[in-house]
């Protein structure tokens, strides 16, 4: 049992602009009516980026070493990198290329030399980040698009499945660090949180709303850095609390939702708890700011 | 979910299934998912793309691409045109990844052809002159006119027995041999190149190695790659050989660059050395000293395949000649060559040297070496500059195997055409003069001065895609010969663009771009073979629209045409009732008495003379041609591999005999090619059998085309022509060598190229333009301070004949001593017409032999159909210092040597900023001390022959015109 090259197609254009013909793309995955308009541009623009390199590289942001690791991989293979070569639907979109390589060739050694580049693009480049990706997906699209991240992460884990682990945790998550320390470098501290590979936490600018909706606190417009930061700034113990009761969730729902993902569900549960431990504990040590400035 | 994924999967597959079956697409619009780096080929039909000026609305533009060759420099890199199925316009172009040689990827100057395609200023009508030649006052003409008039005077020529009044004088060829078969075909020797103010020294030297005048180089698969150029590398080939010295780079293999300045090039090398001008060839003799001395050679090559026999023969004809004699001798032939005595004459340090020389030998076979202009092209016996780098390949056996240097000929495809008129039995001494027996391309940059001369004069003058007055040294002589209606009576300027030689013409007709023509082509990029076609892009887009489109005219801008339905028109009119036997080359095959269309005329070279391609376009179920003009290129093989070990068809040794020193002949007719390659063209044996072959340890294998079959170490050529003393790989002291200098003097090199400009091609792009568009002079700090010049200071730099006036850019970048000017620049014109993003608007004076040139003022910005233009920000457009130089004909290779003895002075307070002040008088001087260097044929020829029959020659005239004239050479 496996995804085909068609389906994996059909899921990446899925994620570019919508038009006309993703209509009866949606109609054959039995999406749900959609998507609105404005829809795309909320959930791809501005929410939920669809790059490797914002979930894999260290500074949670499109480019930079993960993104050269990505583009190594095409190298590696032969071909062009494409003007972004990780972007979900180019990475789908060459997985679906090396199926049907695989699936055409002839010879057997050749075969399994395809094999091994479909399961190393698979564990590197998609399964160490997009199980993440579509769980944050899920939490904050539409209908539409939630369908589609859960038929996508069904079908990545089937592909994970039929391919069998590999025995190394991915190169991104394994030169991964944690937090660093907020009192050293508050701005760093904030852009790891921001950085899912760092805190294995993706906060989306609709988290962060509702982090601001539920502590009473008035929202920034910014960058999501300048958003946390001003939340931090108004307050700094309720904000750390709420963010350390969404890593436990968050570490909570790796460690069950990816339980078939072996030590990839490990390695985003354990870096989610060891963030919502260091911000418990850093809540702990920090004498209250807000409570000081009504007076 | 309801469903599962493999229930998804299989709805999906149906949905597609259904869709793609009513002939839709699946997939929509511009997706990642179609991976490719370029639209696949299977969509070029109907390629979606969003308009990026309607950004940020979505606006999807629907494209037909259209493949064609770039046109801008010898590359031939392949181009896609995005052909707007709505406007049928072409909107831009990218590059094309069916192409084998630039596999999609292209410079800055391909995608530029979209500005010259819209460029505001280029011309779009013929044009006639009214007034006198020169006086910039043109009106329309049609082109019936036009082509009467001149078909005329050239059928009265013919007619009269005045053949070589007639003269084709070509820049960018841009094809492989049409033109020079239309001037067979008129039965005239009226083909002129540039290749003598280029690469003919080069050329030479590689030649009289092997019989093939250029090498190719498989860089991407070196260990060592050695390069005497600037940039990747001096814009032969640049983008192809780019890519693959980058690719062999990322392999691990060592860059060397041998360069005065610090080019693009010398910044991506592991060695760079800056060599004092000229000194170039001390140098590799020194490494090649070295590896002889250490035994670092490959034996068993030199044994088999160098022509060691014969310079045993000739240098020690009482030895026993076995090749332990040989390489006795050839121990002792290079011992003056130290590393001492390379960096005295080089300056670059004596451990440099022998890094170098180090790291070549660890190269074995993978030596890839390349020299095509720089050295070569700038100094006296630079021929011998590109001789004594491929004798570092010889030495290593680095010679058609895989990362080495391979002959040109063999990774080239040349397509045998419909017809193949003979050679013409005629001699042109104006392009062939006796006192140059042994250049390999016409002494075309002379011909000014052999018409002051008296030496002939011309009834028509084509220029085409060339600009002398510009391009070459000398050229306010090219004004003045241009302007005497006596010497020149006719001079037609075939161009897309304005130029300054197209100011001095009767007729500028208007000739296609890169996507408004029909060519093919060939070059050396890597170990394969292939064709390109470049083609007229709307043309071959309404064609697949089922229009039908007789002449290119129809489709391109106003009424630009291209050159080869102009030479087939052009033939007829000249022999408008076959009478003249000319007709006949230009007649349908299918529709007797009716002219040649090109597609009749590519049709059949695609369908008869391109091995494979009527069986790849079978399996897509098109036509030949029709597969050219959806892809644009074909490979034919790839790993050639080493031809000359190929062993000879034994049918081929009939009546087989053999030379003194293995050279095979054969009285078995030659078999029938389609690749009509140009090679040398050894002679036949006492008997007038052909050769065919060498034996090597008693196997007939096919060898190199030169009279031993071989490699020749020794060329018993130029041993018998007058230069025994240069038979050899040799290292001649250049015309700027140090000890040829007055104290105060520097060396100007000039023949660095911009890598986004390419001549008078790239400057009607404006965003090459915008990019590059002024020359300052490189001037070393230990140069500028005792000068107190800063950057940007003015100063003047002073020539043999006269003086320029230009901008310092003082820099690191060069050697003390030598100054660097990039001959890329300095447009101009008298009145309206020209370029005016590139052009300055210049006066002239000319009193009693001295010209002068004043700047009136500098590019600017202009209203036009373009809005860009009035966006233009730059004024220096730089300045033209070719008009100062003199012209310096190698006496061997017949190659301009382009480095200058300079004086370099802060400007004088009355200087401006491209002041230009030239003696021609004293220009024609130097042109007379060169011509004495010569070693004529009249007094040096062996055998009573105007030049070695076998040598390569454009256009060569049949073996009865080559014998000596019983009259003496007309030198005055």
């Amino acid at each position: 049992m496996s995804a085909t090259p068609d389906l994996l197609r059909a899921l990446a254009v899925l994620c570019e602009p919508p038009e006309p013909g993703h209509a009866r793309i949606a109609a054959a995955l039995e999406l749900p009516v959609g998507p609105a308009p404005g829809d795309y541009v909320e959930l791809f623009l501005r929410q939920v980026y669809p790059y490797a390199s914002v979930y894999l590289g260290a500074e949670g942001m499109m480019g930079g070493e993960a993104l050269d690791r990505a583009a190594g991989f095409w190298r590696a293979l032969g071909l062009v990198p494409p003007a972004e070569p990780d972007h979900l639907a180019a990475l789908l979109g060459l997985y679906a290329g090396l199926m049907e390589a695989e699936r055409d060739e002839t010879d057997p050694a050749r075969r399994a030399l395809r094999r091994t580049s479909r399961r190393a693009l698979l564990w590197e480049h998609l399964l160490s980040w997009c199980p993440l990706y579509l769980d944050a997906v899920s939490r904050v699209a539409p209908p539409y698009y939630a369908t589609w991240a859960r038929t996508l992460l069904d079908a990545l884990l089937l592909e994970g499945d039929l391919l069998g682990r590999q025995p190394d945790l991915p190169l991104g998550l394994r030169d991964s660090s944690g937090l660093p320390s907020r009192e050293e470098d508050a701005a760093a501290w904030i852009a790891a949180l921001l950085a899912p590979v760092r805190s294995g936490l993706v906060l989306t600018r609709s988290d962060l709303g509702r982090c601001g909706r539920g502590l009473d606190l008035s929202l920034r417009v910014g960058e999501r850095a300048q958003l946390l930061r001003a939340l931090l700034e108004q307050d700094s113990d309720g904000t750390v609390a709420w963010l350390a009761a969404e890593a436990e969730e968050a570490a909570a729902r790796h460690a069950a939702g990816l339980s078939g993902l072996g030590n990839v569900a490990e390695f985003w549960a354990g870096r989610a708890s060891a963030t919502a431990a260091a911000l418990r504990e850093s809540a702990a040590m920090r004498p209250s700011e807000t409570a000081e400035t009504g007076g | 979910m309801d469903r599962s994924v493999e229930q998804l999967a299989t709805r999906v597959s149906a949905a597609r299934a259904e869709v793609e079956a009513r002939g839709e697409t699946f997939y929509p619009g511009p997706s990642r998912i179609h991976l490719a780096a370029f639209p696949p080929k299977e969509r070029w039909d109907d390629w979606v793309e969003l308009d990026s000026r309607a950004w940020p609305n979505r606006v999807e533009k629907r494209y037909m691409l259209v493949p064609t060759t770039c046109f801008n420099c010898e590359s031939a890199c392949g181009l896609l045109a995005y052909v707007d199925r709505e406007t049928l316009q072409v909107r831009k172009f990218e590059g094309n990844p069916e192409h084998p040689g630039s596999r999609g990827r292209n410079c800055a100057k391909g995608p530029a052809t979209i500005n010259q395609v819209t460029d505001p200023d280029r011309i779009l009508y013929p044009l006639k002159r009214v007034g006198p030649r020169g006086g910039s006052r043109w009106e329309p003409v049609s082109w019936d006119d036009a082509l009467d008039d001149i078909a005329g005077r050239i059928r009265t020529a013919i007619t009269d027995g005045r053949p070589n009044d007639i003269m084709y004088h070509v820049g960018r060829p841009g094809e492989d041999g049409f033109t020079e078969r239309v001037m067979a075909s008129w039965g005239i020797d009226g083909h002129n190149s540039h290749t003598n103010v280029c690469s003919s020294g080069a050329r030479s030297g590689y030649h009289f190695w092997m019989g093939i005048d250029r090498p190719s180089p498989d860089h991407a698969n070196a260990d060592v790659i050695l390069l005497i150029s600037s940039h990747l590398e001096a814009g032969h080939y640049f983008n192809p050989h780019a890519q693959r010295v980058m690719e062999g780079k990322e392999r691990g293999a060592k860059l060397i660059v041998f360069d005065t300045r610090l080019s693009n090039t010398a910044t991506h090398a592991d060695v760079w050395v800056a060599p004092w001008p000229g000194s170039e060839a001390a140098i590799l003799l020194a490494v090649a000293n070295d590896l002889i001395q250490r035994g670092i050679y490959d034996r068993e090559f030199l044994r088999r395949w160098w022509n060691w026999e014969d310079y045993l023969a000739a240098t020690q004809p009482d030895v026993a000649p076995t090749f332990e004699v040989f390489e006795q001798a050839l121990r002792t032939l290079y011992t003056d060559y130290t590393f001492e005595f390379a960096a005295r004459e080089s300056g670059a340090p004596v451990e440099q040297i022998e890094q170098v020389a180090r790291i070549v030998a660890t190269a074995g076979t993978r030596l890839s070496t390349h020299n095509w202009r720089s050295a070569a092209a700038g100094n006296l016996g630079g021929w011998q500059v590109s001789r004594a780098l491929f004798l570092l390949n010889c030495l290593l056996g680095a010679v058609a195997t895989p990362g080495g240097t391979y002959p040109n000929a063999w990774n080239k495809f040349v397509p045998r055409p419909i017809h193949t008129p003979g050679h013409p039995h005629i001699w042109n001494e104006l392009t062939w003069p006796r006192e140059y027996p042994l250049a390999l391309n016409e002494l075309s940059f002379l011909l000014p001065h052999f018409l002051k001369d008296g030496r002939g004069t011309l009834d028509v003058y084509f220029s085409r895609v060339y600009n002398p007055v510009w391009t070459n040294p000398d050229g306010f002589s090219w004004i003045e010969a241009l302007t005497d209606e006596s010497l020149i009576g006719l001079h037609v300027a075939l161009t897309p663009t304005w130029s300054e030689t197209a100011y001095f013409a009767d007729y500028i007709l208007p000739m296609g771009l890169g996507s408004e023509r029909h060519d093919i082509h060939s070059y050396e990029q890597y170990d394969g073979q292939w064709v390109g076609f470049r083609q007229p892009v709307l043309r071959a887009a309404r064609e697949r629209l089922g229009e039908s489109i007789a002449d290119t005219r129809e489709v391109n801008p106003g009424e630009v045409w291209e050159e080869n339905e102009f030479w087939i028109e052009m033939s007829w009119r000249i022999d408008p009732d076959g009478a003249m036997g000319i007709r006949r080359m230009y007649e349908s095959p299918t529709r007797p008495g009716q002219k040649l269309s090109v597609d009749e005329y590519y049709g059949y070279i695609f369908e008869q003379s391109v091995p494979g391609l009527p069986e790849a376009a079978a399996a897509e179920d098109l036509t030949p041609l029709a597969y050219m003009r959806r892809y644009g290129a074909f490979e034919i093989r790839k790993g050639v591999g080493p031809i000359h070990e190929q062993v000879v068809d034994p049918a081929q040794l009939v009546d087989m005999a053999v030379g003194p020193h293995g050279r095979v002949y054969t009285s078995a007719a030659k078999p029938p090619d389609p690749n009509v390659v140009p090679v040398a063209t050894p002679d036949p044996d006492a008997e007038g059998r052909r050769p065919v072959g060498v034996l090597i340890d008693g196997v007939v294998r096919q060898g190199f085309p030169t009279p031993s079959g071989k490699l020749e170490f020794y060329s018993g050529t130029l041993a018998a022509w007058g230069w025994p003393e240069q038979a050899i790989p040799n290292y001649i002291r250049s015309h700027i060598h140090p000890a040829a200098l007055a104290a105060d003097e520097k060396v100007l090199i000039s023949t660095f190229r911009l890598p986004v400009q390419i001549h008078t091609r790239g400057q009607n792009a404006k965003w090459l333009d915008e990019i590059a568009h002024t020359n300052p002079l490189w001037l070393h700090p230990q140069d500028a301070a005792p000068l107190g010049v800063v950057a940007g200071d003015l100063v003047r730099v002073e020539t043999e004949i006269g003086h320029f006036v230009v901008k310092a850019w003082v820099t690191e970048g060069i050697r003390p001593g030598v100054v660097a000017c990039s001959h890329h620049m300095g447009r101009w014109k008298v009145a309206d017409h020209g370029q005016r993003a590139a052009m300055a608007t210049v006066g002239l004076d000319h009193t009693d032999g001295r010209w002068e040139m004043t700047r009136k003022r500098g590019g600017g910005p202009f209203a036009s159909t373009d809005p860009d233009t009035s966006r233009i920000w730059w004024t220096d457009v730089g300045v033209h210092q070719n008009l100062t130089f003199p012209v310096h004909p190698d006496p061997i290779s017949g190659q301009h040597c382009w480095h200058q003895a300079v004086r370099v002075r802060k400007a004088l307070p009355d200087d401006a900023y491209g002041d230009i002040s030239v003696d021609t008088d004293k220009a024609h001087e130097v042109y007379r001390r060169w011509l004495a260097l010569t070693r004529g044929a009249d007094a040096h020829s062996p055998d009573g022959t105007r030049r070695p029959y076998w040598l390569l020659r454009p256009l060569k005239p049949g073996r009865d015109v080559y014998r000596l004239p019983e009259e003496p050479a007309p030198i005055r």
